[in-house]
Order: C-alpha cells, then sequence, then structure tokens
C-alpha cells in the first residue's frame, strides 16, 4: 500500500476519479440526456425546434441578453469581492468570523425575500430614492429596478460569495515576503496590487468567476422579479417551456443550444486567455506566513481598499436589515417603514406545522447533499490533478456540466427515472439530487486550492515514510481545507436554496423549506417567509454569538 | 392552515381505527390564502359530510402532472389550474373527461363549461387604480387605460400576452364578441401588438407575480395596472388606496380535474359534483374575491359581497370570457411575438 501511489499514479488517479463519473453518470447525465434526446422530437426524428429557435428572432435576442447579463454580472462580481476579500485577509480572526457571516446572509433567505426587499429598498418611491432626494442629490427619482441595473444590483448581491470564499483562500496563501520584497523594491500600491497580487489570487477569482457566469446561466426568478422585458433569460423561456405550455421538445432544444454555446464560450476563453496556464503557473509555493499587513501598517491604497470593502459589506447587509423591521409589518402588502407593527407573522409561523418540517426536511436532505459532494468532488479534484494531461480537460468538462444544464431539465429527467422506484417524497433522495448540483462547486474550489499545493510536500511526506491516507491527512488536507470547506459552504447553499428540483422530488410530507416559501407565490407574496428569513438570520446571528463567546472563553 | 393539520390529523385518527374502511382523496393545489379559502368553504365542509379524509399538497404543475401520469406514480385525485393548463393538460390526454353522468355542469354558465375540467370559480382581469393619483374619478375602460393624455403616470402590465392582448383590441375599439376572430387573423394580432407597443413608454413594470401590481399600485410606483380583481380586492382589505373600474373586464375561470389514473376516482368525482352546487358554490367568496360559475349562487349571496364578485351577470355583460381554445392553439407563437415587441 505504501509504495502503490508511486507505482501507478495513473492507476489511482483514476480509482478516485470513479465515484464521481459513476454517480454523475447514473443520476446526471442518463436523466439529463433522456430528456435532452426529445429535443428531436417525441416520437420520430425532427429538427424543427431547432429551425425554430434559428428562425424566431426572440431566441437570439434572449441567448445573447442571458450571456451579456452574465458576464457584467462575472465581471461585478470580481470587482466588488476584491475589498471584501482584503478586508477577510487582514482583519482579526474574530472580526473575519463575523464578516464571513454577512458575506453568507444572502443565501440565508429565499430569493423571494432577497428581490422583495431590494425592491422596496430601489424603487422609485422607495428607501435610497428618498435619501438621495431628501439630501438634495437628484431632484427626480431614478429608475433602479425593472431594468438591467435591477437585474445587476439583484444578482451581484446573491452571486458575489461565490468570488469572496475561493479569493479568499487565495489571499491568505499569499506569501507575505512577496508582498515585503516587492515593497522593499519600492513598487507602489498599484504595482503591488497589479503585479503580485493578481496573479497570485487569479486561482481563486478564476474558480469564482467560473462558478458566477455558470450559475448567472441559470437565473430566472430575480431577473423575472427586478428586470424588465428587456432582461428576459433563457433560462425563463426554458422554465416555462417545460411547466407552462409542456413543450418539451423546444425547451430541451433551446437547453441543447444553450449548452454548446456555454462550451463554445469557455473553449475560445481557453484559448484566448489560456486558463490553464493561468491556474497552474501561479502556484504559491507553501509559504507558512500568512497574508497579513506588513510592520507599517495600511498604506495609502490598504485603507481605500479596506474602505470599498466596508461599502460592499454594507451593500451586502442592507436589504437582510429591512427584513427585520418588514417582517414586523401588519399589513401583507409590503411596505418600508411600515405604518403599523405586528407580530401576525411570526404567530403564523408557530403555529403552522409546515415551517418546522420544512426546515428539518431542508437539512435532511442538505446533509446529504454535503457529505456525499464533499467527498465525492473532493476525490475527483485530486485524481483529476493526476491523470494525463489529455485527459484532464475532459474530465474537468464533465464535472462541470451539472451547473450549465437548466435544474428543470434534470428535475424532469430525474422524475421519469426515479418515480417507477417509488423513492419519490424521501428527503435522502432529494439529497441525492442536490449532490448533482452541489458536486462543481466543491470540485472548482478543491481543484483551486489543489493548485496552490505543492507537490514536492507531498513527495516528502511519502518518502518520509508516511502512508498515502496519512499524508493525506496530515499534509495535504490541511492545505486544501480552504478549498474543501468552501465547497461544503458552497454545496450546503445549493441545497438550502433550490426550489425547482424540490417541486418535482418532495411531496407533502418532505417539503423542504423553500418549497414552503415558494407555495402561493403566483398570486400573493405571504410575509410569513419574511418572518421566516427573520428567524433563521437571528438563528444564525445566535450561533455565531455563541461561538464567539465560547472561542474567548477558551482562550 | 390549522385546518389543514386538523384534516391531516384527523385523517392519521381514522386511519388508525377503521383502517379498512377509511376514504380518502389527494387535493393538490397552489398554496396560499387560494388553497385555504378552498379548504375552508369546500374540503373540510365535504370530509365532515361524507367522512372521506382529503390529503392536500400543494404546486400541482401540469408538467409534473404529465411525469406522474406517464411514469403510473399519481398521488393527486384533483388538481386545479387555470384554462391554459386545463388546455394543455387535454392535448397530452392527462385528464380524464368529464361526463354529464359523472357531474352535471348544466346549471353552470355557458362560457365557463369544459368536457374536461369542473369550473371552481371565476376571476377578472381588470383595472385597478390609485384613487389618490386620480381623485375626479380614474380609468374605467380599456381605451381610458390606454389613454396617457387623458389618464398620465405609470402603468403595470403582465409580462405575458394573454388578457392583456385582448384588452389592447377592445380599447382600440373591436367589439367584445370580435376580439378573437381579430386576433385570429395577422393583421388584427399586428394591431394588437401596436397597440400594447404604443403603451410601453409608460409602463414602469411589466408584471409577472399577480401580488406585484398591488405592490406597486401600493407604493406609487404605478397608478394603474392591469390585474386579477381578487388581488386588488385583498390590497382594498387591507387599506391600500385602490379602486377598481368594473366598466370592462375579461372573465378566466379556474377548473378543478381528475387525472387519468387517479387512485380514488369515486372520492374525486363526488367531491366535484359537491363542490359545483350552487350552495357550495356561494361559500367560496367568502374567503376571496372570486365569483361562482352558476347564477343559482346568487342568492345565497347578500349584496355587499356580490359588490365584490366578478361574475354577477351585470359584469358578464360587459365581460369577455379569455378563450382559452385560442390561446392553446396560438400559445407559442403569441407569446414569442408578444416577447420579441417587448425587446425594443
Amino acid at each position: 500500500m505504501k509504495t502503490m501511489p508511486n507505482m501507478r499514479p495513473a492507476f489511482w488517479a483514476w480509482v478516485a476519479v470513479a465515484p464521481l463519473l459513476i454517480f454523475l453518470g447514473v443520476l446526471f447525465f442518463f436523466p439529463a440526456l433522456s430528456l435532452l434526446g426529445i429535443s428531436f422530437g417525441e416520437d420520430q426524428l425532427t429538427f424543427e425546434h431547432y429551425l425554430r429557435i434559428a428562425d424566431v428572432p426572440i431566441y437570439r435576442r434572449v441567448l445573447l441578453n442571458t450571456f451579456a447579463i452574465s458576464a457584467l454580472v462575472t465581471l461585478f462580481c470580481v470587482i466588488v469581492s476584491y475589498p471584501v476579500a482584503y478586508l477577510l485577509a487582514t482583519v482579526s480572526p474574530k472580526v473575519r468570523k463575523i464578516l464571513f457571516i454577512v458575506v453568507l446572509l444572502p443565501f440565508w433567505t429565499s430569493a423571494l425575500v432577497r428581490t422583495t426587499a431590494w425592491i422596496i429598498l430601489l424603487q422609485r418611491k422607495g428607501v435610497l430614492n428618498d435619501l438621495l432626494t431628501g439630501a438634495g442629490l437628484i431632484d427626480a427619482p431614478i429608475a433602479f429596478v425593472y431594468n438591467l441595473s435591477g437585474v445587476l444590483i439583484g444578482m451581484t448581491h446573491v452571486l458575489m460569495p461565490f468570488v469572496v470564499l475561493p479569493l479568499f483562500a487565495a489571499f491568505i496563501n499569499i506569501d507575505r515576503t512577496l508582498v515585503e520584497a516587492a515593497e522593499g523594491l519600492g513598487a507602489g500600491p498599484y504595482s503591488i496590487g497589479r503585479r503580485v497580487i493578481l496573479p497570485l489570487t487569479a486561482p481563486g477569482v478564476i474558480a469564482g468567476a467560473t462558478i458566477v457566469f455558470l450559475n448567472s446561466i441559470g437565473y430566472y426568478i430575480t431577473p423575472a422579479l427586478m428586470g424588465g422585458p428587456g432582461q428576459t433569460m433563457i433560462a425563463m423561456l426554458i422554465a416555462d417551456n417545460i411547466n407552462r405550455d409542456l413543450n418539451w421538445s423546444l425547451a430541451a432544444a433551446l437547453s441543447v443550444v444553450l449548452l454548446l454555446c456555454t462550451v463554445a464560450i469557455f473553449v475560445v476563453f481557453q484559448r484566448v486567455f489560456g486558463l490553464e496556464r493561468l491556474l497552474t503557473g501561479s502556484a504559491s509555493r507553501g509559504s507558512t506566513a500568512k497574508f497579513s499587513i506588513g510592520n507599517k501598517g495600511r498604506t495609502g491604497g490598504g485603507w481605500l481598499t479596506f474602505a470599498c470593502g466596508v461599502a460592499v459589506l454594507i451593500f451586502l447587509i442592507a436589504p437582510i436589515l429591512i427584513v427585520f423591521p418588514m417582517s414586523l409589518g401588519s399589513s401583507p402588502f409590503l411596505s418600508f417603514p411600515p405604518e403599523s407593527y405586528s407580530l401576525r407573522w411570526f404567530e403564523n409561523l408557530f403555529e403552522e406545522a409546515k415551517w418546522m418540517r420544512g426546515v428539518v426536511n431542508s437539512l435532511q436532505a442538505a446533509g446529504v447533499a454535503v457529505s456525499l459532494s464533499v467527498v465525492l468532488g473532493t476525490l475527483a479534484a485530486i485524481g483529476t490533478m493526476r491523470v494525463g494531461r489529455r485527459m484532464r480537460p475532459w474530465l474537468e468538462t464533465v464535472f462541470i456540466l451539472p451547473m450549465v444544464i437548466p435544474v428543470i431539465i434534470l428535475s424532469v429527467g430525474l422524475f421519469y427515472m426515479l418515480a417507477p422506484l417509488g423513492v419519490i417524497g424521501n428527503p435522502a433522495t432529494l439529497g441525492l439530487a442536490h449532490s448533482v448540483l452541489a458536486v462543481p462547486y466543491v470540485f472548482i474550489t478543491v481543484r483551486a486550492s489543489l493548485v496552490g499545493f505543492d507537490r514536492n510536500l507531498e513527495l516528502a511526506a511519502l518518502n518520509l515514510g508516511a502512508s498515502w491516507p496519512v499524508m493525506f491527512r496530515r499534509v495535504m488536507l490541511p492545505a486544501i481545507m480552504p478549498g474543501v470547506a468552501a465547497g461544503a459552504v458552497f454545496a450546503f447553499i445549493q441545497s438550502f436554496d433550490d426550489v425547482v428540483l424540490a417541486l418535482f422530488l418532495t411531496n407533502i410530507r418532505s417539503r423542504t423549506l423553500p418549497r414552503v416559501m415558494f407555495e402561493g407565490m403566483v398570486h400573493e407574496i405571504d410575509p410569513t417567509i419574511i418572518a421566516a428569513s427573520a428567524m433563521i438570520i437571528l438563528l444564525t446571528l445566535t450561533l455565531l454569538a455563541i461561538n464567539l463567546l465560547l472561542s474567548r472563553r477558551q482562550s | 392552515m390549522k385546518a389543514i393539520r386538523t384534516i391531516l390529523l384527523a385523517g392519521a385518527f381514522a386511519a388508525g381505527t377503521c383502517a379498512a374502511q377509511a376514504e380518502e382523496m389527494v387535493f393538490a393545489s397552489w398554496g396560499g390564502s387560494y388553497q385555504e379559502a378552498i379548504s375552508k368553504a369546500w374540503l373540510q365542509p365535504f370530509s365532515e359530510e361524507t367522512g372521506i379524509d382529503i390529503i392536500q399538497d400543494t404546486e400541482p404543475e401540469v408538467a409534473r402532472i404529465k411525469a406522474m401520469v406517464e411514469t403510473n406514480s399519481l398521488e393527486w385525485d384533483v388538481v386545479t389550474g387555470g384554462g391554459s393548463t386545463l388546455m394543455r393538460g387535454v392535448a397530452y390526454d392527462l385528464f380524464e373527461p368529464i361526463t354529464a353522468d359523472m357531474v352535471d355542469q348544466s346549471h353552470v354558465i355557458e362560457g365557463a363549461r369544459n368536457d374536461y375540467g369542473v369550473p371552481s370559480e371565476i376571476f377578472s382581469t381588470v383595472i385597478g387604480y390609485s384613487k389618490d393619483a386620480f381623485p375626479d374619478g380614474g380609468p374605467r375602460t380599456f381605451a381610458d387605460f390606454f389613454d396617457v393624455e387623458k389618464f398620465p403616470g405609470m402603468r403595470a402590465v403582465p409580462d405575458r400576452a394573454a388578457t392583456v392582448l385582448e384588452a389592447a383590441l377592445l380599447a382600440d375599439g373591436v367589439a367584445p364578441a370580435d376580439v378573437y376572430k381579430v386576433l385570429d387573423t395577422e393583421d388584427g394580432f399586428q394591431r394588437a401588438l401596436d397597440k400594447v407597443s404604443s403603451l410601453r413608454d409608460h409602463v414602469a413594470v411589466w408584471w409577472s407575480s399577480g401580488a406585484q401590481p398591488v405592490q406597486a399600485l401600493g407604493s406609487g410606483e404605478v397608478v394603474m395596472a392591469l390585474g386579477w380583481n381578487g388581488r386588488f380586492q385583498a390590497g382594498m382589505d387591507e387599506g391600500l388606496d385602490i379602486e377598481m373600474s368594473w366598466a370592462e373586464s375579461i372573465a378566466q375561470v379556474g377548473y378543478f380535474m381528475i387525472p387519468r389514473g387517479a387512485p380514488n376516482r369515486d372520492q374525486a368525482i363526488r367531491f366535484l359534483n359537491y363542490m359545483v352546487q350552487p350552495e357550495a358554490q356561494s361559500r367560496f367568496s367568502e374567503y376571496v374575491a372570486y365569483g361562482p360559475v352558476t347564477d343559482q349562487a346568487w342568492e345565497f349571496i347578500d349584496d355587499e359581497r356580490q359588490a365584490r364578485l366578478p361574475s354577477t351577470p351585470e359584469r358578464l355583460k360587459n365581460a369577455i370570457f379569455m378563450d382559452i381554445a385560442w390561446w392553446a392553439d396560438n400559445a407559442t407563437a403569441a407569446s414569442e411575438k408578444y416577447r420579441q415587441m417587448l425587446q425594443k
């Protein structure tokens, strides 16, 4: 056992990759492809759906919208994430814990609650416009929502953490001596940023940007509620054709076109910018000195970045803060500040058993999804780094594909596969399905952290007589832990935020919290969901406070 | 919702004591206050009267019904949906035909009847407007809604074509009886699109969920909206400064269907028969402002409540029923052109 990995590395790499390949083969490729197949007709071979997409201008327009909006959102996420990651990397661990919660809070609320809060902040007679006109900065209210800016604000807000976390992991791995050396050689903050920080954080940014871009492509609740008709995205048309019009062939054809366009963009991107070179060329060399401020304290640029970071944090937390007063409003028609206060929504929340049951079901599904996707994704990431160069890009594409296919396609495909087995309605089944969504996130983040892992350490440990498992536990795992942790958080979020799979794979007994929140939404917004979000946020903050108090006692 | 739990508990109790005889039925609808109204008006009294336990589920997406029917894993006996859901399902053979032997619908308003579903309620797309913005009287007809000079201010309009194209043609002077004849021609369809397009600069919100137009009116984002009467009414009941115009309206029907292969088909038929009776029909509007599907229900409804409902004979005189067969045939093409027009 001890020497096996050195003798047959490729064999063991494939052993590590195989479980995820089999898992995705059964629970992703089979169900997704069987539905995508009907894009060529349900009974006989036809290309009419593809011809229609080529022929009717709206589909081209919406595809273009989708990619343009996704690219813009990715750009914004990267820009606003840098100051936040810098902030996270340079504050004390205790403050960092609090800031992490702030960054992740947007996910603890349902998409519907988030968008409602934003609309109340941003609309013509909303909080922001009132502040701006009140201060005399503008004469007439600005239209922030129901247009492109609304979509960009809403999507950047919720997708940003996907860049912040890997970027933070990259920041704290930066060798401090490099920064000091650059300073010693007379580099100003600008050239340090451009020539030291930027290249060293590139793997983290690329991992995060990839996640944001692929995630954006599938968005439709936020654009539908915060955008205008000019921001219609392709996932909306696909979901409509599945759910409303039952035009599954057209939905499948749209998904195939979307898939091909996305892959094409990645190939071009890779050729032009050399993603692979960027990913592998900038590995920092196993330093133990963490990134921090030098002895001289923050420079002017540092303070500026710090201030930007704080501003972005305020942007992140603003809609969360107004959730609390909103949850106390007495009217089901939300306004801010509420005209009168009551506890009626909290009473609803505690009176109706469905909410607590929803939380329990959600946690069960998330438990399965996180553990399964972390194990499979980490193994696969380690294995992929060790298979031959030629196979590697193929494997990477295969493992990232579940992010590109619209979730609704997977939902329907999985239902047809699982319903005859009688396992629909079991939270574990939903957890399995969520693992399919979650595993690319783990794969991407762990892979990014492996790039920064020095293979020589592994070889040294093995040569010094450590078995592979011991080496993994004592050498490799600690090094890639930030990536694994970020992956686990993302996996949890994927599961905890999912409505689409839950609509198909749960029933009255196994409804998850997001599904309970989603009900009735066609007609009304039940403020109980806002109370539920407020409770979840309070609970998170309480856990954080307890954690902080305990750690103080220990130290 | 308490009620649902009571039913579930009662069901569990009954199943425990007399498992052999217990009859049950699974009902699926869209949650929220709509399903609560159904539960109070029909499910609970029916359950008490017949001893049939009703289990309630939610979100009966027609896509899931199709998947359930085709995989032989149907869990639902009665599902609810609008006209387009019904017609889509019929096209894929998902619903049982409802014959006169099963449910007698002869007393139902003619425009609401269908061979594959039993109508449950009538709701209307109407103009809702802010009283504050129009102290001297607001818009009455669809022509007023499209007249930005007489009634200035921003509007909220559905982001989907159904009911908007009809309102546009009525506003453009087409007679109610001719609306679908005109829409059926290429020129007529374009005429409707052009009319909507002319209003584009005055639309602040293209809404996708029924709550949005009420929210937008309440916050002052818009001064008038095309929306569902029940949602406007709920806003008015909560004290929002909104008024509805009944001068013209587009009526739509909600349907209850039995999916093919429903496990408790007999109980489902009994329930549909119960629900469509005039007395039961009159009860629904106690909980939500949707109207009965039979004129015989009016004698059980007092004047005050009648004033809130869209399907009084007088209001139906000025209404057209949305033609769900036309929409079933033209949904994809109409939606493509409508979206294209909105892109500028």
